[in-house]
């Protein structure tokens, strides 16, 4: 049950942005929820089982836009990675605090995938890149009080919730 | 011992770092390389991102109004202005002009250029945006099965919409001319019927590649004689678009600091955030 909740979520997460967030762009920018969904898996599993779902969120989102294959596929398992390492120093319970972590961890996210477009040659400007980035980043944070509560609840104690195999 | 973890982790990061790069490198836009995965994701997501996309258009389209209530009400008064001194102008010519014309080619709306009369077009449906903010793309509802190809070019009823960049068998993504990426060789046409040619590119460097009005632009010597309102169409060359297609009308015109240039702001014929249906233009595959 819990694969098949987190297999439709990420297919919520493809399509939601170019279809439902189309209409409630703001000057053209989108949340990344993928790169959301990513920050909140990695927040709720151990280290490497994190980085293997951001790894494979990643290569299912480079399979669906079909070009820069591997772009999403590194950024979301550097996403997931860090995610981890915040949300193990910093206390997760607290929505504000997941708020800054989603804010920060999607900032570099976004950073990362900017800085591999430019090494596969693409040319955006600095202030392109800057707003995006911010935009980005702002609009993921906006939606963790809306999102967040629900979420945890389900990976602590609902369908979503990780038993580490020892537990078992 | 951690030394050594250190250095073969560095080693492995750099090797990832290239390897993410080279692959990036032989898929980008534009690219063919075989994607069964993609296909069917797109296959499998594009009946279902269809109806979100068409409910939604149907929702801002029915509730506009109510958003805008005051701007809505001042366009109103306007264009009933307008319409008043139209139809009075309208009644005039009509009975000179459009007694010599065909009304079933007028009714059609869609503008005619004879170098597209000879490619086949096929109608398709916008069944997604695309889902990251870093390109300007559409997919549309028709792909290889259709005989569409990467490059066919994308008009709309107006004008030029894009080119296809990646194909399934069932859908394909359009590149926007608004995309700094997209580039189109055109020809800007004066009252005098002299034609100057020139690039047309989407002006991202600019920061306005955000909003999605009068986000095109070209460079012109400052002795090329171009003035507001004079008509962008696209030149053929290049080989990607075909000759005469409308793209926009020339907004606004501003001299380059140095003074060698000018740079025409140009306003799209097309709204590419309500764009519903285009046509293909099998230019690759086709005829």
């Amino acid at each position: 049950m819990r694969y098949i909740l987190i297999a439709v979520m990420f297919l919520l997460s493809l399509i939601l942005p170019g279809t439902l967030f189309h209409f409630w762009s703001w000057s053209g920018i989108k949340p990344d929820l993928l790169m959301l969904l990513t920050i909140y898996i990695a927040m709720h599993h151990r280290l490497p089982s994190g980085i293997i779902w951001g790894l494979g969120a990643g290569l299912v989102e480079d399979l669906y836009l079909g070009r820069y294959i591997g772009m999403y596929t590194l950024t979301l398992a550097v996403v997931a990675a860090l995610s981890f390492w915040l949300a193990e120093r910093w206390y997760r319970e607290n929505f504000l605090i997941t708020t800054f972590i989603v804010l920060i961890v999607t900032a570099v996210g976004q950073v990362l995938v900017a800085f591999l477009s430019l090494g596969a040659g693409l040319q955006w400007s600095l202030t392109d890149i800057s707003r995006l980035v911010i935009g980005v980043s702002l609009y993921n944070a906006i939606l963790v009080p809306l999102t967040y509560p629900w979420i945890h609840q389900s990976f602590i104690r609902g369908w979503l919730k990780y038993w580490p195999r020892y537990e078992r | 011992m951690g030394k050594r973890n250190v250095t073969g982790i560095a080693v492995l990061v750099f090797f990832l770092l290239l390897g993410v790069l080279i692959t990036m490198r032989f898929t980008g836009l534009g690219s063919s390389f075989y994607n069964p995965v993609g296909g069917v994701l797109q296959r499998v997501l594009s009946p279902i991102e269809q109806p979100i996309l068409q409910m939604g258009n149907t929702i801002r389209d029915n509730s506009r109004s109510f958003w805008n209530f005051t701007e809505v009400s001042r366009q109103n008064e306007e264009l009933q202005k307008k319409v008043d001194q139209l139809t009075g102008d309208n009644l005039k010519l009509k009975t000179e002009i459009l007694a010599g014309m065909r009304y079933n080619e007028l009714d059609q709306g869609q503008f005619r250029s004879p170098t597209l009369e000879k490619y086949e077009k096929v109608g398709a449906s916008v069944v997604n945006r695309n889902p990251t903010t870093w390109y300007r793309t559409l997919t549309l509802n028709r792909g290889s099965q259709d005989g569409v190809s990467v490059n066919d070019p994308v008009i709309g009823n107006l004008g030029l919409v894009g080119k296809i960049v990646s194909v399934t068998p069932t859908t394909s993504e359009v590149l926007l001319i608004l995309d700094g990426e997209g580039q189109v060789s055109a020809l800007v046409r004066g009252s005098t019927g002299n034609g100057t040619f020139g690039i047309v590119q989407g002006n991202y460097k600019r920061g306005s590649r955000l909003t999605s009005e009068g986000n095109l632009q070209m460079l012109f010597r400052r002795e090329d004689n171009i003035n507001v309102g004079d008509l962008v169409l696209t030149s053929g060359l290049g080989g990607v678009y075909p000759k005469d297609v409308p793209i926009g009308q020339v907004k606004e015109i501003q001299l380059d600091p140095s003074g060698l240039l000018k740079t025409a702001y140009i306003q799209p014929l097309i709204d590419f955030d309500s764009l519903e249906e285009a046509y293909i233009v099998k230019t690759v595959g086709g005829k």
